[in-house]
């Protein structure tokens, strides 16, 4: 086992306008290895399969506990984090490409920030009065807590968006994690003043019906979040908004 | 006058705090992250955070905050800073409440408090096993609706490279650049909060972030910023090795009862489920019977490598003794450990449930940080600093928990303090240096980019990390510190011989890196020096030749600032505010 | 504000645009192609399913069922406001979502995206069938509405073509999925079903709806091409069916899908 090699081909783009092209790597075998650490060992030994001398590469990481949500890519086709793919779970050649549906910067780092503009749009905070001593929060009775805690648990991997059929270019959808962040602010005792707002903002052009229900997001989300759960939630929220809109005229 | 504009430096709980109270106050903040802030360091914090709340009737106070925290911290913290921070805590755990944290609960829907290290109170509010990550995004959304009120602006993807300091030596600004175009930019201010964390990078493997490097306070502490106790650095008891880094095993998992044993004889080859109680030692339980398990970090670190080094008991003879939570039942476990155990079992692919856990102690905290006064102002006028890159609020040894507040309360802090200093500053004459240290730093990129070297930066990073962890952790021998420090010139000397194997300019993450390598080694000149001038044992600084604290020559605060000269900083040593409680023996197996 | 020289640089791509909070009316119109397809149209294909088991009754039985819908009050607004152009918005919005889904089966081979990609080609299937089923059976040939009598007889010509008899049994099946899985759909999207263990149950019972229809339909198809009722006259008289239409009635099973109205 001494000299077991590992392969990988990963998908380089040296920029936004550059061609990609597929690079092959062997490298040494260690126990407990994931895909992060396979392109650690790259970025100290930047030398292709055959011999050919390349540059590191580049990608997004930080905690390498799955919980930042930085390292999302594609490997072997599915989109996952990184830093928790075993490279002893995974079929050889190890294909890693970056993710589909954002756009590229290099290598394997894309660019997310659609996601955190879209928490803006749905006011996904609690509009506190301020910061100075207020006294205790409102009771939360621990089943509530337990329905918004997973909701909160999101890590903005983005995961959700990318295996959605319906997120692209031509729907503009918002993807389940926005939605599912509508509703844990909604159940919020205090993020709920803002309910209204948000739920008519999800009724906007790439809202909430956009969804095709593929329930890909719930399969993908590493932190098992009731995605569906929460889009049906959500769904059914804005429509009696817009009936009660429609109504009241 | 306009309003004052702050540069925030770092978007994890001090420089978010920082930030919200900025935009609080009218100033305008500008928020530099290496990072999207949401994917913090912070985010990584599991435990929870302590504040007195006494919400479980044992007559809690903060005043017993104060004193487990300066006890904990052996002394070594300036006592004003502590106390206000033990006082002001339950005020921060009711706004985060506020401010929508999931907090667990109790039936009549209180807030729910847990034991963790290093005190004997339920002090400790927590959010599931992900407590910095909640804690991290309440404070994300609030900066998010600042900035969508215009209010904040963000530059995230941005590395901070310099203050910018005019001729009288006063921040007028920073340099960063952008690490996706390359571009260097300066960026004028009134005022700078650095929040950039802790240090772990020059350990190589730790339980930290990649992104915490201590670059940034190294570059202000080559500018002339002091850096105090370097020396104190935490490690965690229970890490999980791993091949990428270290990852955090909580403190909560033995605070909701979990057990640290190994098997009492050396080369036990059975199963850990199959070694019956009489043949398990749970040597903490044993050494330590007021707190057991839940003894401080260092206490618990020095153990747990004196059972593997001197008894030779560790687990199939591999550095790892067992942390056992399978007496505990599956919904428990679960309900308030869920998440924690998800990434052991996750990343090791072993059930914790199931099996025992295998742990050992990693990097974890960096007490010492950039010098600040009771202001959170370093000594250069205009640069603040926050949260875990500041040496204020640990002393030599941080209690579990303790540092969410601390990063928190420093923010909270430096934010207003930095807006009134602002208020009361002159303008600055010509550019305010601006154009002089743009220069600085792009003569800096461009020798960096044109070196045609052969040292590999990552190789040199490993061997910095490998020397780092060897002698400058758990325990600590003159002898390898100076070893220790020597290597640390070497390698200086090796990176002027640095060869990037990118030399693009776009989102080069290698030029990043060698850029911030350099920092990481002349900031581990001021840990290993500390150390080596610290002839004394404290916290969690313990030299085996020195085993006991002598107050009378080192109750006081390292002092290091940058010389150039390679005999490395120029070190000094500052009394210790300790006007509250005057310091005792800390002992922790038997009554405080 | 400084900024060092640096050579142009390469930009970034704009990507998937954010929400546009609260504005458009894509949410009516998507709403709406949601709410059709269970009301009127799924309304009607049970309707139309019922009225083709009646085949097993003969084709009396079954021409007196159309001459009974044709009896409907306004049956001509009847038909164009409920069933055509509901299903002709269906369809076409139908085709407009799925033009601008991407699947990605090949990589997330997961259940509910199998059912996401066969709910859109049972819907083109639909589409297709259905376009050319109502002009052959309501607008082509003999008319129906005028000439009850030979309902019966116009469907077993056209099955009597063994390509048409193949393209009406996959119809049949894939419209009962599309609409089985359609109220499964329904009931998620609208929030009906919030819960995963309520969405299973609700599976199980739109899956026996959905065999139970598709059962009813093949079983109505084999009324016109069995050997029971070969042979029908072009046009059978409808006035004795009244009184004769049970006694007529036996075994056999048999019968369609086709022109109700």
């Amino acid at each position: 086992m001494a000299n077991k090699t590992i392969a990988l081909e990963i998908k380089r783009q040296s920029s936004p306008d550059a061609p990609a092209v597929w690079e092959k790597f062997e490298l040494p075998w260690r126990p407990g290895m994931n895909v992060i650490s396979a392109m650690m060992e790259i970025a100290a030994n930047p030398v292709t399969a055959d011999g050919q001398p390349t540059t590191p590469i580049t990608y997004d990481s930080n905690c390498l506990e799955e919980i930042c949500g930085s390292c999302a890519m594609r490997i072997n086709g599915k989109a996952r984090m990184a830093c928790s793919a075993l490279i002893d779970n995974l079929e050889q050649p190890i294909r890693i490409e970056p993710l589909s549906k954002f756009p590229l910067v290099r290598d394997l780092q894309v660019d997310r920030s659609v996601l955190f503009e879209n928490l803006k749009r749905v006011k996904a905070w609690v509009p506190i009065d301020g910061t100075y001593d207020l006294g205790s929060g409102p009771r939360i009775f621990p089943q509530v807590q337990e329905v918004n805690y997973p909701l909160s648990n999101c890590i903005s991997c983005t995961c959700c968006m990318e295996v959605c059929p319906q997120f692209n270019e031509d729907t503009g959808f918002v993807g389940a994690a926005t939605i599912a962040q509508v509703k844990l602010f909604n159940n919020n005792p205090t993020g709920k003043v803002f309910k209204e707002e948000r739920l008519r903002a999800l009724a906007g052009d790439g809202g909430v019906q956009e969804c095709g229900y593929a329930q890909n997001c719930v399969e993908a989300c590493p932190k098992q979040i009731p995605l569906t759960n929460a889009i049906s939630d959500v769904s059914r929220d804005v429509l009696i908004q817009k009936a009660k809109d429609f109504l009241r005229g | 006058m306009a309003a004052p504009r702050i540069i925030v430096v770092g978007g994890g709980l001090a420089g978010l705090a920082a930030v919200i109270k900025i935009a609080e106050a009218g100033g305008s903040a500008d928020l530099f992250s290496i990072v999207p802030v949401k994917r913090s360091h912070s985010v990584c914090a599991q435990g929870g955070i302590n504040a007195a709340k006494n919400l479980k009737g044992e007559g809690d106070t903060t005043w017993q905050h104060f004193d487990d925290t300066i006890y904990g911290g052996d002394f070594l913290a300036n006592q004003t800073p502590v106390k206000a921070m033990c006082e002001a805590a339950p005020g921060i755990i009711d706004l985060l409440d506020r401010m929508g944290v999931p907090f667990n609960r109790t039936p009549e829907g209180l807030l729910d408090f847990r034991r963790f290290g290093g005190t004997l109170y339920h002090r400790t509010a927590f959010a599931g096993a992900t407590t910095g990550q909640q804690l991290l995004y309440a404070l994300d959304e609030q900066v998010r609706r600042y900035e969508s009120e215009g209010k904040v602006r963000k530059f995230e993807g941005w590395e901070f490279l310099s203050a910018v300091l005019d001729s009288k030596g006063v921040a007028r600004g920073i340099t960063a650049l952008n690490l996706r175009s390359m571009e260097l930019q300066s960026f004028p201010a009134d005022a700078i909060i650095l929040a950039t964390g802790g240090i772990g990078a020059i350990f190589g493997k730790s339980t930290n972030s990649v992104v915490c490097t201590g670059s940034a306070q190294s570059a202000v502490f080559q500018q002339g910023v002091w850096y105090a106790n370097g020396e104190f650095i935490q490690v965690h008891p229970t890490s999980i090795p791993g091949e990428d880094k270290l990852r955090l095993m909580s403190e909560s998992a033995r605070g909701e009862g979990g057990r640290v044993w190994v098997p009492r004889t050396s080369g036990d080859k059975r199963p850990p489920r199959q070694i019956p109680e009489s043949d398990r030692w749970y040597f903490l339980e044993e050494w330590y019977p007021k707190y057991g398990n839940l003894v401080p970090r260092d206490v618990a670190t020095r153990a747990i490598h004196k059972v593997v080094y001197e008894h030779q008991l560790g687990i199939d003879g591999q550095p790892m003794v067992y942390l056992d939570l399978t007496h505990i039942d599956r919904a428990t476990l679960d309900h308030k450990l869920g998440g924690i155990l998800e990434i052991y079992e996750k990343f090791v692919g072993v059930d914790p449930h199931q099996e025992p856990m295998k742990i050992f102690p990693g990097m974890h905290y960096t007490m010492g940080g950039l010098w600040v006064d009771f202001n959170q102002m370093t000594n250069v006028p205009g640069i603040f600093a926050a949260g875990e890159c500041e040496y204020q609020y640990h002393g030599a040894n941080r209690l579990g928990a303790n540092s969410l507040v601390s990063c928190i309360f420093g923010g909270f802090q430096s934010g207003p303090n930095a807006i009134s200093y602002a208020k009361s500053l002159a303008a600055a004459e010509g550019d305010g240096g601006h154009a002089a240290e743009l220069a600085r730093q792009a003569e800096i990129n461009s020798k960096l980019l044109n070196n045609q070297g052969t040292e590999n930066p990552f190789k040199l990073w490993r061997e910095l990390g490998d020397t780092m962890t060897k002698h400058v952790t758990v325990i600590r021998y003159n002898k390898g510190l100076q070893q220790a420090d020597e290597k640390i010139v070497e390698l200086l000397d090796r990176y002027r011989n640095v060869n990037l194997s990118d030399r693009s300019q776009w989102a080069n993450t290698s030029f990043a890196f060698a850029r911030q390598l350099k920092n990481m080694l002349e900031l581990s000149r001021c840990v290993v020096q500390g150390a080596l001038l610290r002839d004394e044992s404290r916290g969690a600084h313990y030299k085996p030749d020195f085993p006991d604290r002598n107050d009378e020559k080192f109750l006081k605060t390292t002092k290091a600032s940058f010389t150039g000269d390679v005999a490395g900083p120029r070190l000094e040593l500052e009394d210790v505010d300790t006007q509250y409680i005057k310091p005792r023996p800390r002992r922790y197996d038997a009554s405080k | 504000m400084a900024t060092a020289q640096h050579p142009s640089t390469p930009s970034v791509r704009t990507g998937v645009q954010p929400l546009r909070a609260g504005q458009g009316t894509s949410f009516l119109w998507r709403k709406l192609h949601s709410l059709l397809g269970i009301i009127p149209i799924g309304a009607f294909l049970i309707e139309h399913l019922l009225s083709n088991y009646e085949a097993l009754k003969g084709p009396a039985a079954y021409g007196a069922q159309v001459r009974f819908l044709n009896s409907l009050p306004l049956v001509r607004v009847l038909e164009w406001v409920f069933i055509f152009l509901p299903i002709l918005y269906h369809g076409l919005y139908g085709l407009y979502i799925w033009m601008r889904g991407k699947s990605n089966l090949v990589y997330y081979p997961w259940a509910g995206n199998w059912m996401y990609t066969a709910q859109r080609y049972t819907g083109l299937i639909a589409i297709l069938y259905i376009g050319q089923h109502v002009l052959r059976q309501r607008f082509m040939g003999i008319s129906l509405p005028e000439n009850p009598g030979a309902a019966f007889a116009k469907v077993q010509h056209e099955l009597a073509n063994p390509w048409m008899l193949a393209v009406y049994i996959i119809a049949m099946i894939a419209i009962c999925w599309h609409f089985a899985y359609g109220i499964w759909l329904f009931a998620a999207k609208w929030g009906i079903t919030p819960g995963a263990a309520a969405r299973k149950r609700f599976g199980y019972v739109c899956a026996a709806l959905g065999f139970a229809l598709a059962v009813m339909g093949l079983v109505s198809i084999w009324a016109f091409v069995g050997p029971k009722y070969k042979n029908t006259p072009d046009i059978v008289p409808l006035a004795a069916v009244a009184v004769t239409a049970s006694p007529v009635l036996s075994a056999p099973p048999a019968a369609v899908i086709s022109a109700a109205v």
